[in-house]
Formats: C-alpha cells, structure tokens, sequence
C-alpha cells in the first residue's frame, strides 16, 4: 500500500454511559430491564401510558406460565438496578451511542436522563374489526379479546356451556392476520368445541399456520368437532336484532350455505403502537411498514434499528408473542454488551472531518442514513455511530471527509492504477463494486474459476455510496473502456440509501458523458447480492462484448 | 478466570450466528461440522430480489461465514461429528473425524481435485468463496477411491488415512444446531419426482438457479415458461404424520415466483396451495404483488402425469366451469419443507436431551425455546423446529445469551 496515501487515526479511549433506557412497561420492557440489570449496567425504565392493557392470551402466555411472567413486576419493582419513571413521554433525544441525553415529559415537568444506549419495547394495540364486517358489538356479536375474556370466567363461561351456544368466527377477511392472532382463534375454537353441546364454525381465509404447534392444534379442533369454511372471500354476515346469519356461495356444490349462529365472534387486528411513530421521529430511527419500527433491511436483524445505540425489541418491530419477544430481549442484550462492554472503550474513527475545510453547511448531518453527525461550530462524526459508509465524504461539498480505509488519495491511486493497467486486446474494465455485495460476488465468481473478462479490475468500495462521480469519470479519462458501478439491491443497502445515491450519480454521470461526448454504454449500473457470482459474470461479460463491438 | 470453551454441534446459519455471538462476548467456541462445508442449507440459496430485495435473508449467510471463517476465536473443525459425550464438571467430548479430509491449512483451493474428479462425485465444490477449503471430499465415495484421492493432490493436502482419527475436547455448555432434513419428496409417489425429470424440489430449483441464472429444465435445460408450484409437500400431511407448516415454503415459493417473473415477465405461474403464509411485515402488500403477477389454486393436485415432450400434465378444479380439467406445465417445483433431521435421536441419546413429539428437540422452558432438560445445553435453530433464516439467527442468538448467563460471564 501506499504508506504516503493513507490517512492517521489513534486509537481514542471513550467512556460509555453504563445506564440503559427502555422505553415500555409491559413485559417485554421488564424482561428487557431485568436481564440488562443481570448484566451489570443501570436501567432507566419509562412505562408507556397503555402499557399492559391487554391480557395474556393475547401474547400468547400459557396459563401455567402466567403467575412467573407477573412475577417479573415485583422483581423489576425491587430491583435497586432499575429506576422506573412514572409514565412519561419522551420528547427529545440528543447525542451520541454511549452517551445520549433523553428528557421525559411527566405532567408539566421534564425529567432529564443520561444513556448509553436506548431499547424501544413499546407493545402492539389490539383492535376490534367488527365495523369492517358490519357488524355492531351486542352481546352476540363479540371481538376475540371479549370472547377469551368470556372463557376466562367461570361464571360467562358457563353461560356458554348451558346455552348450548353454536359460535361462528370471522377471520382472515379483514386482514391477513398473523400466526399469532390464529393461535388466539384456535385456542377459543378448540375451547369451544371442548364444551359440551357446543359447536364452532370457522369462517377463515388463509389459515396463518406457521408457528410452532398450529397445525395440531387445528386437526385437534377439527377431530373434536369444529367446522372450518376456507373462503377466499367474507361471508355475507346480517345482524338483525338478536338474529344472526352469515351465508357464503359455495363453488363445488354451487350452492348457498347458510347458517344462524348463537355468537359471532370476530377477529381483530393487532397492530403498531400509535406512539411508535413519534419515537421514531425523535430518536431518528427509520419507520418501518404498518407502523412498526425498524426498516426491512436483513442488516438490522434481529434487533438494531439504523441507528447505533438504539434497539427495537418485541411487538415495536412486529407483531410477537412473548416468547418471540424475550428472544428479542437476549439478542438486544448482547447487542448492549458488545456496544458498552464495561462502560469504556478503544476505538478509532472510521471517517474524520477536516475542521478546516469544513464550512458547516450541513449536507452530511442530512445524508447521514446512521445519524452519526452532530456539529459544534463545524461538523463532527460521532466514532461509535459511524458505520464508515462514505456517503457523506461523497456528499459533502467542500471534500471536507475522509474515511480512513478509503481516501481521496488512495481512491485515486487505486483508480489510476486500475484503469491503466495493461491487458491484451481486451477492453479494460473498471468495476467498483460495495464490499458487501458486489466484490464478494466478484471475488466468488474468481474463486470458482467463471469466465471474466481478462481486463477486468474490481476496485471495492465500503458502500456504493462513497462513489463519487468523478471516480467514474477519472476511470474513464485515465483509460478504462468501460466502468460499472455495482452496488447492493434496493433495500439491502446496510447503510439504507448508499445504492440510491451511487444511482442518482450514475445519472448525473451520464447527462456529463453525455455533454463531453463519451458514448452512454461505456458506463453502467446493477445491483447484486453476494451469493450472485453468475449473475456478476454475466454482467461484466456482457459489458466487455458490448464495448468489444463498439471497438470493431 | 480463562472463561470456558463451548461446543456448538452443527454449522448452518444457527450453528455460525451462535458461535460468532459467543466469540464476540469473548469465549473460544469449537465448531463442529459434520459435512465439508460451514453453511448448512441456506449457503447454497439464491438471492430472491426483484428490483428490489424480498428479504430472503440467504445474503445474511454468506455475511455470516465471512465473520465466522475470519475469527480466530472459533476453531472449526469440519467432516467431524460427535462420537460421544461425557458430564463431569464440564462436558468431555470425543470428536471423530472422517477418513479423508482436506486440509485448510494445505489446500490452495486450486481445484484441481475438482476439475479431475467431479465427473465421479468425489470432490465437492462449496457454495462461496468463504468457504475454506473451497473443495471437500464426498464422504459417501472414500471408500473406493483412496488411492486416487491420495495422489491427486499437488499441495499434498488430502489427507487419507485407513483409521479414523479422534479428538478430545472440554466444553463449559453445548448448543445443538444440528438443523434439519429436507423432506424427501420421493416420497409422494405419485407426483413422480426422481420419474419425471421436470418435477424438481425446491431444494433442486436453488441449486439449478445458482448454476444457470434461470429455471433451466432437467430434462433439456431450456428455460421454463410455463411453472407450477405445489405447497405443503410433506408438510401439514396427515397421511405422513407430519402435523407441522414448514414456514418457510410459502415464503420462499412466492419470492422465487416473482423474481423469476421479474426476469421474464412472459413466465406463467401458477401456485396450488391449502394457505398462504406470511413473509414479514409488509406482507398485505406483497401478497398482492403476487396475486397480480401469479395465478393461485387452492386446492392441492394429488397426481402429476407425464405428457409429451416432457411436460407435466395436472388435473384442476375449473371454479367457473365447476369441473376439473388437465392442464400441462413445463416445470413442476415440489415446495418440501422442513423434517427433523435423521441424527436427532442419536444426539438426543447422547446428550440425554428429549425430543417432542415430531422429532425436532424439545424445549423445557416454554417462554424460551432454546432450553432443553439439561442446563448447560441448548438448542439453536431448525433443529428445535421450522424456522426461516432470520428467525434461526435470532433463536441462535438466544442460546447464546443463555450460555454466557449459564457460564456467567458478563460483558
Ligand atoms: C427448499 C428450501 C428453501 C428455503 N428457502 C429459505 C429462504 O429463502 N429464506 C429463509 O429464511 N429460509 C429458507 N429456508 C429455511 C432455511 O433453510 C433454514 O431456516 C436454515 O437453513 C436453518 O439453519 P440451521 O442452521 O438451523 O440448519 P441447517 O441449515 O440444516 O444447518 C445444520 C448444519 O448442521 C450440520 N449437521 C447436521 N447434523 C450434524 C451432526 N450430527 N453433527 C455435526 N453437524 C451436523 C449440517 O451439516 C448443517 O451444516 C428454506 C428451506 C428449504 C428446505
Ligand atoms: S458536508 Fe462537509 S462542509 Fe458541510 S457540514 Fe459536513 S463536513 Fe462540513
Ligand atoms: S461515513 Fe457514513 S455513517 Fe459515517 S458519518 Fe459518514 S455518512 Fe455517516
Ligand atoms: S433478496 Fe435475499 S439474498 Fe437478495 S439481497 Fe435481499 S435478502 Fe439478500
Ligand atoms: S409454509 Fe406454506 S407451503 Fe410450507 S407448510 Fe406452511 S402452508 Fe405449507
């Protein structure tokens, strides 16, 4: 390597806050506080104001469990390693992973708290979706929660039993529902059945069998008795008085099938907390669909949002029971461990900003997808949040960022060399390529021995974002027949726009090719995967005929 | 206090994500590995994008090996299985290496073993370049070819010997990732797999994709055009006793369906299902996608006949006519899931751990189902049930949590 090239950092020795904020009171909150305070560090517990609304079958808790899980309150009580704040909001965050400020609203007061790092364990919100089936809540017309809490009691319990009640479920028509909602349904139909005189008739969509021991559960309630229609579309379903009817077409016997049933009991959805949206707003994290946390990116699994410092556990990212959810808990805390460790650590920067040319416009705080940038009177790059994508460095107007592993410098230098490299008769190609998709494709494809082009020089990247547009043009002009920017597919960036801005470049580039007469096809765009060595051949070997025939 | 070694049986994508967790905590893990190649079965998966990722969660794998091979906390030691285990204080463990192996230390990856014996099966090629050493040896094949096998090697790093060799080993705590077996689907006799060379596994079709890029036909390697896909293979069958959804098979059935279709849009679909299943969070509006771009039938067809050309000819249920009728598709994909690998009882004795009652190990604990009877030993990913990719991680994750705690070691 070029030792003249290559930029100098020490090692820096940080302190990390030993207190770890985790915001929700339910039981993924408190399973999350006592293993963190197992593991030796501080906890800062913020019950949320609808925290433990909802009763244990809707996190899926056995009954024999469910006096161990309750348990967990009094011990996160007593426990002298867990402060709980009374319910409180949060309002504002700032700072850094180790050392962040969080401040609470609690009636007119603010309550402020250090962190070292931040565990959203907001839970779902179960809602009734009778409306959507037009139905009215009566007493015969009743939501799964009302029904479970029904067969609670001993005593409506009974009220079904001796009614010798015939009870119809809807579910999967109003929306596609989960295992975990199944679970619920098959748990209250084999209860059903189970009582003497009783029968279920089961009006389902797709039945959401995929979790562990769903399926026995089904065939049980069917060899028990329960009746299961399986229609792509609603039923028609009247209510009229106390009078019940829900009728469906059927297309093998072609005949309509009607039936009065006792009880109507309907699904309901069990959706994102409503807070989750101002969370993420203020710990600037990425939303991610249907008003969960957490963007759908296989790099964020299982527990980190984009943000380092800050996870998503349980029912914030999806809907989970509480096992599922507790097997959130144990991956955060080895996440919290390996980022706080015993509360100090080396570490040096993967990215520095040069105070001089800096002229604090800010464009690196905006494109930053990790928020590793704050500023003081310029911009300063936070060395634990920086992922050392380099997006920012190819961002920032004033070439005021170098990331350490990829100067200008040595860019430069590997560019030259790459372009001008001597090959036979062969077009020289170029291919930058994201060290975390496209060079391992590249470097698979080389070890199994593909056909590739012999003028083919890879040139890795920390992130298709860190491309700058004069990196392809300076391959061009310094004697590449052709360049390919080969970035990760959209969505799987690790750092979440990195290939959108290499794209946007891309066509900047050809508008300037364009202006300067360079022909279009000697530059080109794709996205990989790692596990594409093929496809990474096909391309650049299509790249190299094309541009063979452009020559003869 | 030197913290203890763990052992962790079996190195697919749970077995790889669990000892790159303990690594990271600081412990010294042994993998052991019984083929020649860390993995497991996700390694040799394709990418399932479209213009955009689905979240297969197959790139997570090769991430995963890359840590895995770069640390050196965690020896590997691959074609190697467990003989036997012992409890005193700690587990005492013979190790027991196949015959002939290749070793990582010698092997340049060169592949010229490959190149002079893959005709005959007796080298295998891994799946990544991460794979170290990128070649093994075909355990089935030792035996009638030593003597090939001993000179082929330039570099001299086939190792061929006439016993087989043992290790011995101290662990503090175990985790079981021994995964699963594909369900054979030469089982549902009458959909003529291994008969009929268009009817393919979907196990067969990650593989034939890896190799050409497209749904190349067996029989002439043309592409398909015309594909159907039957759920449930195995799965969710009474008959077999198999009363368990596989998970997986949906997902991966739809987003290899609209991958392929985003390639080659003109490619005809079809998906015979009982249920579809989710594929994550935003699967509303996935499915939807699917809906446009594939025809779904639901109803499970129970024979496949052979017609002209190779083609695959199956009866359906026409709702518009009320009838059935035949119809002929190029390709059929047989969507097999996942059954309990075959080593399960042989671990289970060893290590005194039960297994439930489908065959996959069980969890004492219900709230975590990486527990098993023994404290000091646990379980991580399919071999403790159906699980996707992601969810084994985080199940591997877990058992790794829950040996640090078991060895309390902290931070
Ligand atoms: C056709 C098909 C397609 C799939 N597609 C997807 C998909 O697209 N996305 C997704 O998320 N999931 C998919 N899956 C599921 C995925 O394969 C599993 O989630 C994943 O492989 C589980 O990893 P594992 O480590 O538990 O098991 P495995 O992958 O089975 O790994 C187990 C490892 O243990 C080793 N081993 C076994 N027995 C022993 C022993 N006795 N001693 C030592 N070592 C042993 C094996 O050699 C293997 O390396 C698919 C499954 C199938 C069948
Ligand atoms: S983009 Fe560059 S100039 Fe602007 S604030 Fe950031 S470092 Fe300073
Ligand atoms: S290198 Fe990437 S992660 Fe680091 S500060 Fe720049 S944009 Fe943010
Ligand atoms: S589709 Fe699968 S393999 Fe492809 S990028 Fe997405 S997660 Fe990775
Ligand atoms: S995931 Fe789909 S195909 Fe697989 S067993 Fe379950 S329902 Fe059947």
């Amino acid at each position: 390597m070029n030792t003249n090239t290559k930029l100098q950092t020490d090692m820096e020795k940080i302190d990390l806050s030993k207190d770890i904020a985790v915001i929700g009171g339910g039981y993924t909150g408190l399973k999350a506080a006592s293993r963190i305070s197992e593991s030796g560090y501080h906890v800062i517990l913020v019950p949320q104001h609808n925290d433990a609304d909802f009763n244990f079958s809707v996190l899926d808790v056995p009954s024999t469990e469910i006096n161990r899980v309750k348990a967990l309150e009094n011990e996160v009580a007593n426990n002298t390693n867990v402060e709980i704040l009374p319910k409180s909001t949060l309002v504002e965050a700032t700072g850094v992973p180790g050392d962040f400020t969080l401040k609470f609203l609690f009636a007119d007061s603010v309550i402020e708290k250090k962190a070292g790092a931040v565990v959203v364990a907001t839970d779902t919100a179960v809602n009734p979706l009778n409306t959507i089936y037009g139905l009215n809540p009566a007493e015969n017309v009743v939501s799964l929660s009302e029904f479970e809490n029904l067969l609670a009691s001993q005593d409506t319990k009974k009220e079904i039993q001796t009614g010798q009640k015939t009870v119809a479920f809807l579910v999967g028509f109003a929306h596609e529902g989960s295992p975990l909602l199944m679970k619920r349904i098959l748990n209250s139909v084999s209860e059903t059945v189970g009582m003497d005189g009783c029968s279920a008739y089961v009006y389902v969509n797709n039945i959401k069998v995929a979790d562990d021991g769903l399926e026995r559960l089904y065939k049980q309630s069917r060899d028990n008795g329960a009746i299961y229609f399986k229609l792509e579309k609603s039923p028609t379903v009247m209510q009229e008085n106390e009078s019940l009817t829900v009728r469906f077409h059927d297309p093998v016997i072609r005949k309509d099938i009607e039936l009065n049933p006792d009880m109507i009991v309907c699904e309901e959805s069990m959706i994102a907390d409503e807070t989750n949206l101002s969370l993420a707003k203020i710990l600037r994290i990425d939303q991610g669909p249907m008003g969960f946390l957490q963007n759908e990116n296989v790099h964020r699994l299982p527990v980190n949002s984009n943000r380092e410092g800050i996870f998503v556990i349980g029912s914030a990212r999806e809907v989970q029971s509480l096992s599922q959810s507790w097997t959130d808990v144990d991956n955060m805390v080895l996440r919290v461990k390996q980022l706080i460790g015993d509360g100090e650590k080396s570490i040096s920067a993967k990215a520095v900003v040069d105070r001089e040319k800096c002229t604090i416009c800010l464009t690196c705080y905006r494109c930053c997808p990790h928020e590793a940038i704050s500023w003081d009177d310029k911009a300063i790059i936070s060395q634990v949040a920086c992922q050392g994508c380099g997006i920012c460095a190819s961002e920032c107007p004033m070439d005021a960022i170098q990331l350490i592993d990829f100067t200008d410098a040595e860019m430069a230098d590997r560019i030259q060399k790459a372009a001008s490299a001597v090959t036979a008769n062969t077009p020289k190609l170029v291919a930058f390529c994201c060290q975390n998709s496209a060079y391992e494709a590249g470097m698979t494809a080389k070890a199994f021995n593909y056909q590739l082009p012999a003028g083919l020089q890879l040139i890795k990247v920390p992130c298709a974002g860190k491309i700058d547009i004069h990196y392809i043009l300076d391959a061009l002009v310094e004697g590449a027949d052709g360049v390919l920017v080969l970035a990760c597919h959209h969505g799987n960036c690790k750092s979440e726009s990195g290939n959108t801005y290499a794209k946007w470049r891309i066509n900047d580039a050809y508008r300037k090719l364009e202006q300067i007469g360079i022909e279009k096809n000697r530059l080109e765009f794709a996205t990989l995967a790692s596990n594409m060595a093929v496809d990474f051949a096909r391309i650049v070997i299509d790249m190299e005929k094309r541009i063979s025939q452009k020559k003869d | 206090m030197e913290p203890k070694n763990v052992m962790i049986i079996g190195g697919g994508i749970a077995g790889m994500a669990a000892a790159w967790e303990l690594a990271e905590a600081g412990l010294n893990v042994d993998l052991v590995e019984k083929s020649g190649f860390l993995g497991g079965h996700a390694i040799g998966y394709t990418c399932k994008a479209t213009s955009e990722c689905l979240q297969c969660g197959a790139c997570s794998v090769e991430k995963m090996l890359k840590d895995v091979v770069g640390n050196d906390k965690i020896n590997i030691h691959l074609s190697t299985e467990v003989e036997n285990i012992k409890k005193n204080n700690d587990y005492s463990i013979k190790l027991k290496k196949t015959a002939a192996f290749i070793d990582v230390k010698k092997c340049t990856d060169c592949g010229i073993c490959y190149d002079k014996l893959k005709d005959n099966d007796i080298i295998l090629q891994g799946y990544s370049k991460n794979n170290a050493p990128l070649y093994a040896i075909n355990r089935e094949k030792i035996d009638e070819n030593k003597i090939t096998l001993k000179e082929i090697c330039p570099e001299g790093a086939i190792s061929v010997s006439d016993k087989t060799s043992y290790e011995d080993l101290t662990a503090g705590a175990i985790i079981v990732a021994t995964g699963f077996d594909p369900f054979n689907p030469e089982r549902k006799g009458t959909y003529g797999y291994e008969k009929f060379p268009n009817v393919i596994s979907g196990l067969d079709l990650e593989r034939i994709k890896r190799q050409n890029g497209f749904p190349a036909r067996p029989s002439d390697g043309a592409a398909a055009q015309k594909i159907a896909f039957i759920q449930c293979v195995g799965s969710r069958d009474e008959n077999l006793g198999n009363l368990w959804c596989s998970q997986i098979c949906c997902p991966y059935a739809l987003r290899t369906a609209e991958s392929l279709k985003h390639k080659n849009p003109d490619l005809d679909i079809t998906v015979f299902y009982m249920d579809i299943q989710n594929t994550g969070k935003s699967f509303p509006v996935f499915y939807e996608t699917c809906k446009n771009d594939i025809r779904f039938i639901r109803s499970i067809p129970v024979d496949i006949f052979p017609a002209e050309n190779d083609t695959l000819n199956m009866r359906l249920f026409d709702e518009a006519q009320g009838a059935t009728a035949m119809e002929t598709f190029d390709l059929v994909v047989l969507s097999i899931g996942i059954m309990p690998n075959s080593d399960n009882e042989k671990l289970s004795a060893q290590m005194g751990i039960p297994l439930d009652e489908d065959g996959f190990f069980k969890n004492s604990d219900e709230l975590n189902k990486t527990s098993t009877s023994i404290d000091g030993i646990f379980v991580a990913g399919t071999a403790q049930g159906p699980k996707n990719i992601a969810a084994s991680m985080a199940h591997a994750g877990q058992a790794a949590s829950g040996v640090l705690n078991y060895l309390g070691v902290n931070k």
